[in-house]
């Protein structure tokens, strides 16, 4: 074990379960659910900049809200792969990624990109009866949209960084 | 907005230097360093095994390869055992004085290349 010994009390207990120590010792635990996470990171960021990029006028014959019912349901699947694999891969070493600045601005960022989401859906996403196809969405909605990209595009690159940090 | 980049800010000004730090670009290749002394700890564990070694004056943590891949060059997890004298070359972490990445490690006289 390399505990840090000023680490918290649960961070520590978190790295002595048995699902760390089996994520850190198993011989293909880990890299399985390194697999997974890269599959939820190809649905979930695929389906939302696949969105983003109708919202900001590519492809304008496509009617949003069928495109969205498309798409969102599989960045959901993909939220869901990451959620769980990255947790896992957390406990393994809770204690270091605790302190590593490129991780935590990755959470940051998750809940940033979360927030937009459902503030576009809240608010322009309401009105695109009047904008599904043809003509171009709200800039509100292509601000979401923008943000959208950036965001999720920031915590792939926090992601891969935290190993180098 | 400007709230949202002062809070980001802060949590990445307020961190500490992370323990372990896996890629190569973190260690310093223009420094190579040759260790031998004595296994304190060890891990066979992911994503990268470890010794602690302990050499004259000071106690190194190497970071060794992925368990995968020491297996597959002949070095089984009942090779790295506390007690053992090891030798490793590489390299120092760029911001850890403590930790060393081995390039290679040698252990009852055979050598195993670690990249």
């Amino acid at each position: 074990m390399i505990h840090d010994p000023q680490a918290a009390a649960w961070l520590v207990w978190l790295e002595s379960s048995a699902l760390a120590v089996a994520m850190r010792k198993w011989m293909w635990l880990y890299p399985g659910v390194e697999i997974v996470h890269i599959t939820g990171i190809v649905a979930l960021v695929g389906g939302a900049v696949l969105f983003d990029l109708r919202l900001l006028g590519l492809s304008r014959g496509l009617p949003v809200a069928m495109l969205a019912r498309h798409l969102l349901p599989w960045s959901r699947v993909g939220l869901g792969l990451v959620a769980v694999s990255g947790a896992f891969m957390f406990t393994a070493h809770a204690t270091e990624w605790a302190e590593n600045s490129a991780f935590r601005l990755k959470m940051l960022l998750i809940i940033a990109a979360g927030l937009n989401a459902w503030a576009f859906h809240r608010w322009p996403f309401r009105s695109v009866a009047r904008w599904d196809r043809d003509v171009p969405a709200p800039p509100r909605a292509r601000v979401a949209a923008v943000l959208s990209i950036a965001l999720w595009l920031s915590v792939i690159s926090c992601g891969r960084l935290l190993a180098y940090l | 907005m400007r709230y949202l980049y002062t809070a980001l800010l802060a949590i990445v000004l307020s961190t500490g230097p992370a323990l372990a730090h896996h890629g190569w670009s973190g260690y310093d290749s223009d420094k190579p360093m040759n260790l031998t002394g004595t296994i304190r700890e060890a891990g066979y564990e992911h994503p990268h095994g470890y010794v602690k070694l302990e050499v004259p004056g000071k106690t190194w943590l190497v970071v060794l390869a992925p368990p995968s891949r020491m297996e597959n060059r002949g070095l089984p997890p009942s090779s790295l055992k506390a007690g053992k004298t090891a030798t490793v070359v590489g390299y120092p972490n760029r911001t850890d004085p403590n930790e060393l990445r081995a390039e290679r490690i040698t252990l009852d006289g055979k050598t195993t290349e670690l990249r």
